[in-house]
Formats: C-alpha cells, structure tokens, sequence
C-alpha cells in the first residue's frame, strides 16, 4: 500500500529539501514554546506553579511518595511535586550517594534530597546541602515538632557542625528477627533481652539442621557486608571498625578481630549460617529455611507481604561493654541548587509529616522518627509482638560509624570481609589487608 | 608500478576538472544532511569524550569542585597501583576464557544448525540459544545468583545428587571468575553462533558436492572448505566477542560484585568505580587509556596476524 502511495505522489529531491527545513524550523519553534502543564509568564489564566523535584530512594515503601504526591496536590497546590527514585547502586547507602552525587554533578535539578546518616558527611562535605537552620527559625511549628517530637539523638544524628542539614523522617536499629515457630518446635524459650554470645551460639547449634542438602535449615544468617549490618555485632562487643570519632582505622583493635571470629566461625566452623554471597535470607526466613536474622524494621515489610507473621524480635545478643545498639537516621534535607528552596522547604514538612510517617509505619518501613507516631497503637499493630523494642533502643542506641569517606571505606571493608567469610583468609591477615587499605583512606579526610 | 601506469602528470596538471552541475551540488548537499546526524552522534557522545578523557588524565577532578591540575600523578600512579594488576590479570583471564569459548561454541552450534533438519526444530533450537541474547543481563544474572548460590543453590542441589561436595561458585576466589565466564558464554554464544550461521550459509554448496565427489569425509569437509571460508567470519566474530569481552562489566558486576575480594574485579568495574563511586575522574580516565592502547594494539595485532590465517574467496 504505502508503494502506490509513494508512486501517486513522487517527492522530488527539491521538495524534500523544503520539507527537511520546514520540519526542522517547526521543531526548532516547538522547542521555544511554553512546556505543557508548566506556567508562562504573563499568563492569567493558569496559576504559578513552582517545580520541586524530590529525589529518594527506591528502597522506601513506594507507597510513601505516591501519598505525598497526592497530599501535595490537595494541599499545596501551588508546588508541582516530582519525585524521583534513585536506585541503590550497589551497595546501600554508599552507592545511592554515589549515584545522587552524579546526577547532581550532570546538572540534574533537584531540590529535595532524601538522604542517611550513612551519605550526609559526603553531600554536606560536596556543599549539596544547605542548611535548614533558617527555614526552622521562621516556622514555629516545624521548629516545635523537631524539638519534642523527634528524639536528639535523630535530630543530633542530621547536623553538621552543629546545623541541622536534614530533618530526620525515620530510622533504623538492627535488631534480632526469629521465627517463633520453630523455637517452639525446638522446646525454646523466646530469647532474653539480655542474651549473649554464648546464648546466642548455643541456640543456633540447637535449631540448625544443615546437612548440605535440600532441606538444610541455617540457625541464623547475616549480611557479611555493610557498615550497618556489622556494626551491629561490633558495638555489642564494645568495639568499632573506626575510632569514636571516626577518623581512623581502629581494624587491629583484637575486639574487631574476635568479632569477626566470632561470626566466621558461625559460617566455617559451626556451619550453623550460610556464606552471605547469593545468600538470600528474605526469601529463606519466610520459608523457613533460616531461624534467625539481624535486620531493621524494613524487614517486616517483605514478611508483610508474604504473610509471614511467625517470628518476634529481641535485641542482638550482647558481649562486652555497655549496651548498644546501632542506629542510624534517614531525612529530607535542601539542595543547594534549589531554584525554589521556600517550596522545598514546605515539601521536606510534608515529607516527614505524620501522614508520610504512617504510610511508611503500615507498608513495614522504618521506624518514623516522630515519637508521637510510633507509640501510635497502629505502630504496634504492623508489626510483632515485641515491636516496643524498636523505638525504646533510642535511649542506648549508637551512630553508625558515617564519616565523609564512607561511600569510599564501606566498600573496602566488604572486599575483605568477603575473603573471611570464605575461609580464603584468616581473620587477622584480612583485617591487616583492610587496614593498610583503610588506614589511608582515613588520613586524607583527616588532611581535608 | 611502472613507469608506463604513472600518471602523465603535465597532462594531468592542464585539464581543469568539470565543473560540477547544479543538480550534483545538490544532490553532494542533500548527502551532506543525511550525514550530519550520525556524524553529529559521533563526534557528541564518541569522539568528545575521548578527549576530554585524555584531558582529565592531567587533572584532579570530582565532578562537583573544580579541576585542578594534576600534571603526570594519574600516570605514575599507575605504576604503583597493585590492585590494577590484579584486575588486570583477572580481566586478560575472563577474557581468553571467555572470546575462545564464545567463539568455539558459537561455531560447533552454528555448524550444527546448519545440517539438515525440520525447519520447526531448527527455529525453536536457533531461538532458544539466541533467547538469552535478547534479555537484559542484569535480571539473568539475578537468576544465576540464585542458581549457584553455595547454600540451597540450584546448582549445588544437582551437584549433591551426584554424591559430590557443593562448589562454592560465587563465594571463592578460585570459582568466582570461572562462574563469570560460564554466564558471559551461555549468554553470549549465541550471538556469535548467528554470525557463523550466516558465514556457513554464505559457503557455495558446490564447494562441498565437489569435495564429496573427490571421496572427502565429513572432518575433511570442515578442515579444509567450512574453516578456510568461514575464516573472515571468524576474524570478524573474533575481534568484536575479544573486544566486548575487555568491556564486560553488567554480568560481573551482579553476579558477584568484583568479589570476593578482587577475584573477579574486571577492568571496565574498576574504572566505573574510580570515577562514580571514589569521583577520582582523573585517574580513572588514565586507567581507562590503558585499556584503551590495549584494545588498539591487540586488535592490531590481529589484523596482521589475520594475514596468516583469513582467507577471502
């Protein structure tokens, strides 16, 4: 058909040429024209919009942001809201900073920036934050929220140099997800909230049935990787892979080597958890395949989903020294590149207000910093039946080690860590390699 | 050359070329603007970044301050950079393993669809083995993840069936890069399998009926017709799968991250997370000329190697 067409109307090169121009001018004054839904100048009849582009990560409940954009449309609708997901990269927090560092650095337009403790000394050292000090000081109410209603140690967690760079929306502890199921089968107590490693040991030999088979069931599985993860076994043993304050390495300390032992010889020697790498604990909790793991709350959103509803959590078993927990703190902060940073500033309160927050509370996302909403009973209702540990860990929780550089040292630790897990190195000779990696790394922040 | 086929050039220098006619001049404008858009794309997103590359090699660069001049430390630090070898060294593996058996079962397949059989089991084989081709890299590696997992793997399941010890495919340094080969080649071969199919049916049958008549076996037919005429085909295939092997980087980069430790670290995971993940731009572009003089020199290579072994009709 399209043959007669060409053979009715012949188009010669000449008139080819005309409508290659034609078409080009066209789309050249397409181009200069006014964007749809955007306002132009001198237009009466649409209202002004300003246009706040929000960027998150994806690994939030999704459900979240599709709320926000509606609450932002009903009640601020003078703010055109985008949000958009930024992956994790690999890795977590790490490669998400890296990520959104990029985009920035392509001239993407972002004036809401979604962001951890675990990323805030990279965007704040790269000047990609401004401080939210003056926004509070003109808005009572917020100012009033972030005082009483969010923890000092969420709000302390999101300054720099004594400002305030974000305001804090939720956090995370580790704490100890197992399956009450199979405890009962077993004939064991619930763990006590003041366990230890050797009670800790002692329970995954008695629940562990691994064989190398198909019906092998580990005792208890964790990430082998991330800040996050490990520091939740460090700190219970009165130890850190930094210094206190973060500036460096502190991976000879013996406490880091018995540590990780500790946690090899639950993979090598015990053969009660699986190598990490491939390992996929989600899946293999909810099947039953796995009696325990060290997560955050966000885990229960995928037992949520797979109506997995048989396990409670305790805290993570203790060692030495006082008693902690790892935290750490996520929030909405201002880019400084912000062309509307007033509208921001209104879109950063609707982000971390309490509608968000218990969007979040009932997909089983983190816990909400606002303490009005997790003591909420709905706070409760969405998850197990020892939900009050999540929030009540605040009083004792520590700051997960997030210094400048941490997109860069998280990344040599789980190199390393990786060759312990597989019995390629032993404890001490792996720790030497990452500190001499580390220890480096560590000085040029000091130098800056 | 001799001196009778030179050119007369007093002749040559006294005619005046034919003025062109409208219509050429036209016809020479109308090429001209069929051409600019690839030739823009080109100069856009190839030729531009390569120099600027070559640029940043001098300077110290973080995307978000501003450059300063680094003089020859990115170039010298290569030198001292022990994990570059290792990655290297990684990298020249996953690439020999990769290019020779891409390539030899790209053409065992290929020559075997060639025979005769229903064209229904021809098509379904032909698409089976280009299926993996055509899915996204990222979302098969999650798959093979899965699959070769130590504990509860697929893999491993089959394995202890068999009475044998699990295999740490993607936990051990001596495994990881060998599971990372064996992904590339399942996913890559039959890409290289179409570009044999294609060669082999570019043979004449002639070829073969003549040889058969001359009492040549089946191996004999394949010696000395299927491999000397499928010879440029070859080198084609040889040169894009070694090349596209160098710049591996999605499969690896899913199935085990680079790890354990660098075990399976390749070249092109290493630049990328010089320049996104340390922002040293600077180094990670000299990093990148490396690769590639590497890249050039080898294919080099090839072509003046291809002289021994490439036949064309």
């Amino acid at each position: 058909m399209s043959k007669h067409i060409l053979s009715a109307y012949r188009i010669s090169r000449r008139t080819m040429l005309r409508l290659s121009g034609v078409s080009i001018a066209s789309a050249a004054l397409a181009a200069c024209a006014v964007p749809a839904g955007g306002s132009a100048a001198g237009d009466d009849d649409t209202p002004e919009q300003a246009r706040v582009e929000v960027i998150a990560t994806t690994s939030m409940p999704v459900n979240t942001f599709d709320n926000s954009l509606e609450r932002a449309k009903e009640q601020i609708s003078h703010i055109a809201l985008e949000v958009n997901a930024n992956g994790w990269g690999a890795g977590g927090w790490d490669g998400y900073s890296d990520t959104l560092l990029t985009r920035i650095a392509g001239g993407e337009q972002i004036d809401v920036i979604m962001i951890a403790i675990e990323g805030l000394g990279l965007l704040a050292d790269k000047k990609v934050l401004v401080p939210l000090d003056d926004f509070l000081m003109a808005d009572p109410p917020a100012q009033d929220i972030l005082q009483n209603d969010v923890h000092v140690t969420l709000r302390e967690m999101l300054q720099v140099d004594g400002q305030q760079m974000e305001y804090p929306f939720s956090w995370n502890n580790m704490v100890m997800y197992y399956n009450t199921a199979i405890f009962e089968e077993e004939g064991l107590d619930p763990p006590s909230n003041d366990w230890n490693w050797d009670d800790f040991l002692e329970t995954s030999i008695q629940v562990s049935r691994v064989s190398g088979g198909a019906d092998d069931r580990f005792a208890y599985s964790f990430w082998g990787s991330g800040m996050f993860g490990m520091a939740a076994w460090f700190f219970n043993n009165d130890t850190s892979p930094l210094t206190d304050d973060w500036t460096n390495s502190n991976l000879l300390d013996p406490k880091v080597a018995a540590t990780v032992q500790f946690m090899a010889d639950l993979i090598l020697e015990h053969k009660v958890a699986p190598n990490p790498e491939g390992w996929d604990e989600w899946a293999q909790f909810h099947a039953g395949n796995l009696v325990m793991r060290t997560c955050g709350r966000w885990c229960i959103g995928s037992s949520l989903e797979a109506d997995f509803d048989t396990y409670d959590i305790q805290y993570q078993p203790h060692q030495a020294g006082p008693l902690r927990t790892v935290a750490g703190t996520d929030g909405w902060g201002i880019s400084s590149s912000s062309e509307n940073p007033q509208e921001a500033w209104e879109i950063v309160k609707l982000l971390s207000s309490t509608e968000a927050s218990l969007d979040m509370v009932q997909l089983g996302g983190n816990i909400p910093a606002l303490r009005s909403v997790a003591e909420m009973p709905m706070f409760a209702d969405y998850g197990p039946v020892n939900t009050a540990l999540f929030y009540e860990s605040l009083d004792f929780a520590a700051t997960v080690p997030s210094p400048t550089n941490f997109n860069i040292i998280e990344p040599i630790l789980n190199r390393h860590y990786a060759t312990i897990w597989n019995g390629e190195k032993s404890v001490e000779e792996a720790l030497a390699a990452a500190h001499a990696e580390l220890q480096p790394e560590m000085e040029k922040i000091q130098a800056a | 050359m001799t001196s009778a086929t030179r050119p007369d050039r007093s002749i040559a220098s006294k005619v005046r070329p034919r003025p062109r006619s409208a219509v050429a001049r036209r016809e020479a404008w109308a090429a001209y603007l069929f051409v600019i858009p690839a030739l823009t794309g080109l100069l856009v997103f190839t030729a531009l970044p390569i120099v600027a590359s070559l640029v940043l090699v001098f300077l110290e660069y973080d995307l978000l301050t501003p450059a300063t001049w680094a003089g020859l430390s990115n170039i010298t630090r290569i030198g001292s950079d022990a994990r570059l070898f290792i990655i290297y060294g990684n990298t020249v593996r996953l690439v020999l393993g990769a290019t020779f058996l891409n390539n030899l079962l790209g053409l065992l397949l290929a020559v075997g669809l060639n025979r005769a059989m229903p064209w229904t089991l021809r098509y379904l084989l032909r698409t089976s083995i280009f299926f993996p081709v055509l899915t996204t890299t990222a979302s098969l590696a999650v798959v093979w993840r899965f699959l070769l997992t130590q504990d509860r793997g697929v893999v491993n399941y089959l394995i202890g069936q068999l009475g044998l010890d699990p295999i740490p495919w993607l936990s051990s340094s001596g495994w990881a890069l060998i599971s990372a080969t064996i992904y590339d080649v399942w996913k890559s071969c039959g890409y290289l399998m179409v570009i044999y199919l294609a060669g082999l049916q570019g043979i004449p049958v002639v070829y073969y009926e003549a040889a058969r008549i001359d009492g040549a076996g089946q191996g004999q037919q394949f010696l000395y017709i299927t491999l000397p005429l499928i010879s440029p085909t070859a080198f084609f295939a040889i040169v894009i799968s070694l090349i596209g092997a160098f710049q591996i980087f999605d499969n690896v980069w899913v199935l085990t991250e680079g790890g354990p430790g660098d075990a399976s670290r390749v070249i092109a995971m290493y630049i990328y997370e010089k320049a996104f993940r340390g922002f040293e731009m600077g180094y990670a572009s000299a990093v990148s000329f490396t690769l590639f003089l590497i890249l050039i020199t080898l294919t080099l290579l090839q072509f003046l190697g291809a002289r021994r072994w490439v036949h064309y009709e």
